[in-house]
């Protein structure tokens, strides 16, 4: 489905130049559930942010069905945003000016879904992350587990098939975590949505089947669960991450 | 849902940017009060001078859709800023840039369209005030007569459209071309300092504080040349203090880091020399704003006490004609000609015709030159028969004067009159000596060349004065109605074709072409003020009530630390003080010496009492700082009561 080839990201004026990204490539199979981990500063989010197209790369190439996501006009851009993409952030990134079920139905309204469809697809959807009972509330009147769901929601309401999220977990507490963990995999299961997560976090990166540690921009090493254990697979991540040394605190 | 989007989001962006909303109701509202007296007849008809208000206005205007148009782009800007994360949202949710654009330019539509139609609703009661303003300055009565004038409408729509369209235009470029990177994180980047080393911000301080200096004093030496130069100084000396004050403070405090623990310094700077490192163009420009407003308030005063100051004198007759001595025997057919046309035109109540002698010297003259200040026209002292001017004083209802046999009158102006009362020399005419027997100074037409005297006259008997040569001949008339426009064009028009220099004055036409003065100047100039002051009070506000999350952080944060309400709102107070000083204080340097400078640049005797130079120039202050202290006072109240904590 997605194959990164190869791509440089740097930033700054010429003569401070910071490189982001070096020579990174991997490939993304459909219906992956894939966590991208390193230390901070490490490109985690440059890269999410380049296979978003938030972000535009210096070299190299991300192809999504074969194609360059960087040759693609700007309406075609616009139809993969609205339909394939969906992005969850780590502060949520609700309008506050919608209430939650506005801001779900917002990337339908945008694909131009029939009005009765955005209505019945946003409660379905909700109903399936735990939020059908807050869908008249402002983004400030529920709690920050409720906002990442709504905005995890928002993410695959118009059947995205490529969800990817920056540190979705980051601004919450361990149990509205495990819930939202928990969702994300569901969905990957039900909807065989292909998952791109990035996280700081060990326990987190346990719930996915595969595993890409970046340090200093370039790809570290890769860790795949197949079958085993999550206890396992998470004991697992943590020997690679003391292997990339120095950043245990940033870890846990 | 686009267009539910940008209704929501229009509601919001009233709600947050109520100032800005409510400034740009008053503007539509100036402006279509304006554009009224644009298409008025009434108006139109009241003088002949009056049809130039049309062109004085739309002239005004063009500079007020400039600001106008600056004013939207600014808070265009400033919202694209605050919510480029929501935009960046939308693109990421699969609008093209184009189309936020499009919600955007929607959402703006909506509130300038609400704006615009609230304003023309008040803009129909401010053309009433305004009118009736003019109709009083004309002594006309004012009815209240609803008009609803389409052409103004349409003008007004117009003007807005050219504002909207130009922000439009301004930000849909910006839109167009942002990226959703640039969108999404725009808030985390911070604004660099304009001027980064400290030396050349030392330089640049300093030159801007010598430009200061040198553009006021060029603009205090008046004329074209030194006025434009002295503007191109000043708009200088704002940009490079503010830019350099800017990057200077957080030097300083560097450099001295004792002095920023002291007292509440390091509360009221900081926050202070944070605002001012993302806003140095901005106060600059907003001080250049209160700069114009200023002078263009004072410019605003001092014509208007000219002409005032000017008709105390020329409106007290009814009829005054004044004609050159020695053509009064070559061409005194043409002179009585004129006279006659005058009196068979014009219902006469009483006239009298009489001339002003040329004293045998000049000893008053050069005293009053010496003591007052004072522009000399005569080389002689003017000189007026005892008969001549008791029949003035009878004409013009004045109390009857009495004196000595050997004695003169001084009648003068206000501003010689100390100078007057002190002279106590006799003078010699016509062989005999007089002593000084009393000053007068009601007004009397002295003002002009061929006047009673210039400044002054002296009233000597008769019989002295029986043997001097004649300086020049008037002819003075109360009438029994006012004197009419078309009657004074008539008179004067008389006398152009007859190809007789006369001075010619007819006190309603001198009362007319006041109120016409000031209605032509004076309103379009306060037009423009008005709109400057609203524009950059509502940006400085704005931004100011943009901080309250900052601002209630702050507090929360030195309530946790300690501090007491009494102390917090202290800070408050001194942060607001600090805040809206800064702009205001070198427009004040700047501008008051340059009103007292133009309001002394009249001729003596215009500005007197009121008209003083400094009372315009602290008139013109007052008005100002009304205006200001409006918008301070509702950010002060809206802030202290959403960040200080209870």
């Amino acid at each position: 489905m997605l194959q990164v080839r190869n791509i440089e990201k740097y930033y700054g004026s010429r003569n401070n130049v910071t490189k982001a990204l070096d020579r990174v490539s991997f490939e993304v199979a459909d219906g992956e559930f894939i966590a991208i981990m390193g230390a901070s500063g490490s490109g985690k989010t440059t890269l999410l942010n380049c296979i978003s197209t938030i972000d535009t790369v210096s070299a190299g190439d991300i192809l999504l069905d074969g194609e360059n996501i960087a040759e693609l006009p700007a309406g075609e851009l616009a139809r993969f945003r609205r339909e394939r993409l969906g992005f969850v952030f780590q502060d949520f990134n609700l309008l506050d000016t919608l209430t939650v079920e506005e801001n779900i139905g917002l990337a339908l309204v945008l694909n131009h879904a029939d009005s009765r469809e955005v209505k019945h697809r946003t409660e379905e959807v909700a109903r399936r992350l735990g939020i059908e009972d807050i869908l008249d509330k402002f983004p400030y009147q529920i709690s920050g587990g409720q906002k990442q769901r709504a905005a995890c929601a928002r993410a695959m309401v118009a059947g995205q098939s490529l969800l990817l999220a920056d540190e979705p977990t980051g601004a919450l507490d361990s149990k509205a975590s495990k819930n939202l963990l928990e969702i994300m995999v569901r969905m990957n299961r039900e909807t065989k949505a292909t998952i791109l997560m990035v996280t700081h976090d060990a326990y987190s990166a346990g719930y996915a089947g595969r595993v890409l540690f970046l340090k200093d921009g370039r790809l570290f090493n890769e860790l795949l669960r197949g079958e085993r254990d999550r206890q396992v697979f998470y004991h697992e991540i943590l020997d690679v991450l003391a292997l990339l040394g120095g950043d245990i605190s940033d870890v846990l | 849902m686009y267009f539910k989007l940008s209704l929501r989001n229009g509601k919001r962006q009233a709600r947050d940017y109520l100032v800005y909303f409510v400034t740009v109701v008053m503007v539509a509202a100036l402006i279509y009060a304006c554009n009224g007296l644009v298409f008025s007849e009434e108006i139109k008809t009241l003088s002949q001078m009056m049809k130039m208000l049309p062109v004085m206005i739309v002239l005004a205007s063009i500079v007020v859709i400039g600001i106008v148009g600056w004013l939207v782009s600014f808070m265009n800007n400033f919202m694209l800023v605050r919510r480029s994360r929501e935009f960046g949202i939308y693109i990421l949710s699969g609008l093209e840039n184009r189309q936020v654009a499009r919600l955007f330019f929607l959402e703006n539509m909506a509130v300038g369209g609400c704006a615009l139609a609230l304003g023309l609703v008040l803009g129909n009661f401010l053309f009433q005030a305004l009118r009736a303003v003019i109709l009083a300055l004309f002594g006309v009565g004012y009815s209240f007569s609803f008009a609803f004038s389409l052409r103004a409408l349409g003008l007004t729509f117009l003007y807005f459209m050219l504002v909207y369209l130009f922000a439009q235009w301004r930000s849909r470029r910006r839109l167009r071309t942002m990226k959703i990177y640039d969108l999404v994180y725009y808030e985390r980047l911070n604004e660099g300092m304009v001027i980064r080393t400290s030396r050349k911000r030392r330089w640049v301080f300093a030159g801007s504080l010598v430009l200061g200096t040198v553009g006021t004093l060029l603009l205090l030496g008046g004329g074209m040349l030194f006025g434009v130069l002295g503007a191109g100084c000043v708009i200088l000396f704002l940009f490079g203090f503010f830019l350099s004050f800017a990057s200077g403070v957080p030097a300083f405090y560097d450099r001295y880091p004792a002095r920023k623990y002291h007292g509440s310094a390091l509360m009221v700077f900081r926050t202070l020399t944070a605002k001012l490192a993302t806003m140095g163009v901005s106060m600059a420009t907003i001080a250049l704003l209160f700069t114009a407003t200023l002078i263009s308030e004072g410019a605003g005063i001092v014509i208007r006490a000219i002409f005032v100051g000017r008709a105390a004198d020329t409106s007290c007759f009814d009829l005054f004609l004044g004609f050159d001595a020695e053509r009064a025997g070559e061409e005194g057919t043409r002179i009585n000609r004129i006279l006659e046309y005058a009196e068979d035109n014009i219902p006469v109540e009483s006239s009298v015709k009489y001339p002003v002698y040329q004293g045998e010297t000049a000893e008053f003259t050069e005293y009053i030159e010496s003591e007052a200040e004072y522009f000399r026209y005569y080389d002689y002292d003017a000189l007026m028969r005892r008969s001549d001017y008791d029949a003035l004083r009878e004409m013009l209802g004045y109390p009857a004067v009495t004196s000595g046999k050997g004695e003169y009158l001084i009648h003068c102006q206000a501003y010689v009159a100390g100078a007057a009362q002190k002279w106590d020399c006799p003078i010699v005419v016509g062989g005999r000596e007089l002593l000084p027997g009393g000053v007068y100074t009601e007004p009397f037409l002295q003002s002009d060349w061929k006047s009673n005297g210039h400044g002054f006259v002296l009233v000597v008997p008769d019989g002295a004065a029986q043997d001097c040569p004649v300086s020049h001949i008037i002819y003075a008339a109360v009438t029994e109605e006012p004197v009419s426009e078309a009657q004074y064009r008539a008179v004067e028009k008389t006398a152009y074709d007859s190809g007789v220099s006369v001075l010619l004055y007819a006190g309603a036409q001198v009362e007319n072409e006041v109120a016409s003065s000031t209605a032509l100047m004076v309103v379009p100039l306060y037009y423009l003020s008005l709109v400057l002051t609203m524009a950059a009070a509502t940006i400085l506000t704005v931004w100011q009530l943009s901080e309250t999350d900052r601002y209630r952080h702050q507090f929360v944060l030195l309530r946790k630390l300690g501090m007491d309400r009494r102390k917090m709102e202290s800070v408050l107070r001194r942060q607001f003080s600090v805040y809206y000083a800064m702009p205001a204080v070198p427009p004040m340097l700047i501008g008051l010496p340059c009103i007292v400078s133009m309001a002394r640049a009249t001729e003596p005797g215009v500005m007197v009492g009121l008209r003083h130079p400094f009372a315009i120039a602290g008139a013109a202050l007052a008005v100002f700082l009304l205006i200001y202290a409006v918008y301070i006072l509702l950010a002060y109240f809206g802030l202290r009561r959403n960040v200080l904590p209870d």
